[in-house]
């Protein structure tokens, strides 16, 4: 049983870590790999501006404080991985799957996040100023203290998600459900209700 | 040859940036100020940020706010895309407010938006910086 035990945690740590070294040279050479496999690879402190990661698998990986200004993560894998710090500004992340982010700090103003799922995603105190969420999966994510401001929500299920001390001065609602105290919140903070805001 | 000084000069003077001290909205705020001794919170902007529009809208105007900020401070907005900016005054994200005092040395520099009570914070420390 131990014995097990052990050998998932090894075979776990293995498929985490299992970037492949090519990949990693190229993206650490021209800043950028499309469709490649950088799964837990070390990708911190770095300056990675305009670079196109689409189609890459970045699950577990290390991109605390690096900047990623106009990036391209379309159809990315981002589960897991290490964002705390980084910037993302203006980035592309459509269809891509962020669950359980460790994005604490983080900044994805301007971004375009339509379509991701974000579920279980940590953005405590992360600058997500203009962002847009259309038909992004929210389920657990975690806003505590963030500033979502000028940010599009349009066909959300909200409810899971924890909102509490965000600032969502004029960001906008269409056909979305949320909780009661989220809309109270909302309406507090001047959020802008445009249609089907469903509060139960 | 005429032609191409004077396009050298009309360009030139777009994109020669001048010291704060010699810019006039820079002078503009100091002569405001009389004989106070405030500082010039110079705050760059553009038209469709949001950042920029909850500072200046809501933040500027909290209740806890704008009585110490119309006291120790006089605010000069820039923005980016319309105005020109004064040499040595770089920025790295929208808004970015700049500290000035009235020889014109900055003070400080802060970049992104603020939640009003942690904004007066910093003003009351940058207010106290010598």
């Amino acid at each position: 049983m131990k014995k097990a035990l052990a050998l998932s945690i090894i075979l776990g740590w293995v498929s985490v870590s299992a970037y492949d070294a090519a990949h990693l040279k190229k993206a650490l050479e021209e800043k950028e790999c499309i469709g490649c496999d950088l799964r837990g690879a070390n990708l911190s402190k770095m300056d990675f501006s305009g670079g196109d990661f689409s189609k890459s698998d970045l699950s577990g990986a290390d991109v605390r404080e690096s900047i990623f200004e106009m990036g391209d993560f379309n159809d990315c894998n981002l589960s897991g991985a290490k964002a705390q710090g980084a910037v993302f500004w203006k980035a592309s992340i459509r269809g891509s799957d962020l669950r359980g982010l460790h994005g604490k700090g983080s900044n994805f103003k301007g971004s375009h996040l339509d379509k991701s799922d974000l579920s279980y995603a940590d953005m405590r105190d992360a600058k997500v100023w203009k962002a847009d969420f259309t038909d992004a999966i929210l389920f657990k994510t975690d806003f505590r203290g963030s500033e979502i401001g000028g940010s599009k929500f349009i066909r959300n299920d909200l409810r899971f998600a924890n909102l509490k001390n965000t600032l969502l001065w004029e960001s906008r609602f269409s056909d979305v459900v949320m909780s009661k105290a989220q809309c109270a919140h909302a309406q507090k903070e001047e959020a802008v209700f445009e249609t089907n805001v469903t509060c139960r | 040859m005429n032609k191409f000084f004077l396009l050298f000069v009309i360009f030139g003077s777009f994109l020669y940036a001048a010291p704060i001290q010699s810019d006039k909205e820079f002078q503009q705020a100091v002569e405001k100020m009389g004989k106070e001794n405030k500082l010039v919170l110079m705050i760059y902007s553009t038209d469709d940020c949001p950042e920029c529009a909850y500072m200046k809208h809501k933040v500027f105007h909290d209740k806890a706010v704008e009585p110490y900020l119309t006291r120790n401070f006089v605010i000069l907005e820039k923005n980016i895309h319309k105005s020109s900016l004064p040499d040595g005054y770089d920025y790295f994200g929208i808004p970015t407010m700049f500290f000035i005092d009235k020889a014109g040395n900055k003070k400080e520099t802060l970049v992104g938006s603020k939640r009003p009570q942690p904004f007066l914070g910093e003003l009351r420390r940058i207010r106290g910086l010598k």
